[in-house]
């Protein structure tokens, strides 16, 4: 059949790169115990910056500095909400959301004229940023599972009374990680710009939710999150080609219908991080 | 007493998120005191500007009761906007297929709703009962597969096809449609209906023994479980009603504003209702509160942008921040206490 060609493959690849960052920075949260679904909304603040200053500037890769400052601050914001104020993980993330869509609306009409649509900006190759993409899910596997870091990063996750006792930050750890998952989101925003190469209002379109549910299918590890997100891309990138032979509703379905079904395969089997979502209350001396 | 306690921080919320707004629109070059004039009399300025607060109001208020009776169980119900879409669709489908006498018509019309958004939120509450699956990503995923179903239902290849150029369906029959309070207003029935729903709710889950299974699932379910309550079905239970509810609020809509299914008609009523809830701390007739804020803000900001003082999104700013505030209580206690100790150090010295 013509649509599995090798361009097929590749465009996959392309497809999965957002969805593996995301699932990359909620790796690290969630291994610290802070749970983000605030990702959906640091992406799409991501991409909206990055539209921003390199329509300003015309370069793309202060663009892409910028959009990782936002995506940090963000976390940041998500982490001094859940850790240091203990809102729910939840909640935090879901307000967070709902803040960036509201400012992308607001944003692109003060700057643009236009409700939640930029006009092409300068970009850089999408693909360097597939590069930078995989090499950080690579070493990331080290860093986790192979270095005295990523030991304290999994012990504040899993115990993080026993962290405490071994000197370990636990809020500052978290609050790290978490600033780390709100960058990785941004950089997966930047990277939607310049594969599209403007900004949309509909551009992350789940791919925050989807990254979460990579990270799930991958128990929590870079590699096989990269994986599943793989699959996932790969997905989105046959619906675009069924678009010539099913209507574009039904073919546009199909990941969210996979997400669905995937999360419900895999869920159960999945090892959660012992502490994931509660408040560490450091016991009054 | 009680009351106070549990608005107070709310309050202080709306009065910080309104605070950083002025700011924000202070930062963007508009006139602050321009934007809050118009945003308050776009939101209350004469009965019919109230009108149009409790026109968006009403979507809001099913979609609110939706997200706080999941959260009530300790669930997250993100999805109540396709559930909403397909009530609405389902709904509107009833209106124009079946002749009925007036009265019965329009309940049938909300079943049809409730029923579609129930099945809705079924899926997403067996999933996670029975294979684990995380609702808050389930309920989105299914939210985006509905939008897309109804979109088709309506396009040109759809079946429900109404209009040659625009994706809707014909017009529901008049026996179907939720009276109006005035003329040129869009204010329905739909929010007296609202309101009722919002105190059934209430009685469910403060005086009725289901309502105090579905509380205590959501407090401790280890507990509930030991306690004899079946956990599992509870969970169900809570998603399906959340779905109906939602589905509930697309019903009111086409049977009240739109009188037709319209393709995407939602400007986000289902994200408004999470805000609605959790604004409403999870409580029923918080809820109407809640939702007549979001309503105002919504109705204001259309003013605000027909007066040509900012964009309307400015309000979606606004309303993220009043959220963003209100989830947080210990913002609000932090800022108290360091209030307290300033006075406190005023007597010492």
């Amino acid at each position: 059949m013509e649509i599995l060609s090798l361009n097929l493959f590749i465009a996959a690849l392309r497809l999965a790169t957002p969805i593996a960052l995301v699932a990359l920075g909620e790796t690290y949260s969630e291994r610290a115990g802070v749970i983000n679904v605030g990702v959906e909304g640091m992406a799409l603040a991501g991409a909206l910056t990055t539209a921003v200053v390199a329509y300003f500037t015309g370069s793309p890769t202060l663009a892409l500095i910028a959009a990782i400052g936002v995506g940090a601050f963000l976390g940041a914001l998500h982490a001094v909400w859940s850790v240091y104020l203990r809102a729910d993980h939840v909640v935090s993330g879901a307000a967070i959301n709902l803040l960036a869509l509201g400012f992308a609306l607001f944003l692109t009409r003060v700057i643009w004229g236009w409700r939640g649509a930029s006009p092409s900006a300068p970009t850089m190759d999408a693909w360097i940023l597939v590069g930078v993409g995989l090499f950080l899910i690579g070493i990331s596997q080290i860093y986790i599972f192979r270095t005295p870091w990523g030991l304290r990063l999994r012990v504040v996750g899993e115990h993080p009374r026993a962290a405490d006792t071994a000197g370990i930050n636990v809020h500052r750890t978290r609050l790290a990680y978490t600033v780390l998952n709100g960058a990785l989101c941004g950089l997966a925003g930047a990277f939607l710009f310049n594969n599209l190469g403007r900004f949309t209002e509909g551009m992350v379109g789940g791919r925050g939710f989807i990254g979460i549910a990579a990270m799930v299918v991958g128990n929590y590890r870079p590699l096989p999150a990269l994986l599943a997100a793989y699959l996932f891309g790969f997905v989105d990138a046959l619906q675009m080609r069924l678009q010539d032979y099913i209507p574009s509703q039904f073919s546009l379905m199909l990941p969210y219908i996979l997400t669905v079904i995937v999360l419900a395969g895999f869920l159960g089997r999945a090892k959660v991080p012992k502490a994931l979502g509660k408040p560490y209350i450091k016991e009054q001396g | 007493m009680k009351w106070a306690k549990e608005i107070g921080p709310v309050v202080g919320a709306i009065t910080l998120a309104l605070g950083v707004g002025a700011i924000v629109t202070a930062l963007t070059g508009y006139s602050v005191p321009q934007v809050f004039k118009y945003l308050a009399l776009g939101a209350f300025g004469d009965w019919y500007q109230v009108a149009q607060t409790l026109t968006q109001a009403t979507p809001i208020l099913f979609t609110s009761l939706s997200f706080l009776v999941a959260f009530r169980a300790g669930l997250f119900n993100i999805g109540a906007e396709g559930q909403l879409y397909l009530g609405a669709f389902f709904a509107a489908w009833a209106g124009f297929s079946f002749k009925l006498p007036p009265v019965i018509h329009p309940v049938v019309c909300l079943l049809f709703g409730a029923a579609a958004g129930a099945v809705w939120g079924f899926i997403p509450g067996w999933l996670r009962a029975k294979r684990g699956a995380n609702e808050f990503v389930t309920t989105m995923m299914l939210s985006y597969v509905a939008i897309k179903l109804t979109s088709w239902l309506v396009s040109p290849g759809g079946p429900y096809h109404g209009a040659h150029w625009a994706n809707q369906t014909v017009r529901i029959l008049t026996s179907a449609q939720f009276p109006r309070f005035m003329r040129g207003a869009q204010l329905s029935w739909g929010i007296i209906v609202a309101v009722l729903i919002a105190g059934i709710i209430w009685y469910l889950l403060f005086r009725t023994p289901r309502g105090y299974e579905l509380r205590a699932v959501g407090q401790n379910p280890l507990a509930a479980e030991y306690g004899g309550i079946n956990v599992t079905k509870n969970l169900i239970l809570a998603l399906t009603l959340a779905g109906a509810l939602a589905g509930l609020g697309g019903a009111a809509e086409i049977l009240g504003t739109h009188r037709r299914f319209i393709e995407l008609f939602s400007p986000g009523y289902g994200w408004d209702g999470i805000a609605g809830g959790l604004i409403a701390r999870a409580h029923p007739l918080g809820a109407i509160l809640a939702a007549v804020l979001m309503g105002a803000l919504r109705a204001g900001g259309q003013a605000i942008d027909r007066a040509g003082v900012a964009p309307a999104d400015l309000a979606a700013v606004i309303q993220g921040l009043v959220i963003l505030f209100v989830v947080a209580p210990e913002l609000i206690r932090y800022f108290q206490r360091v209030v307290r100790r300033k006075k406190l150090g005023d007597i010492e010295s």
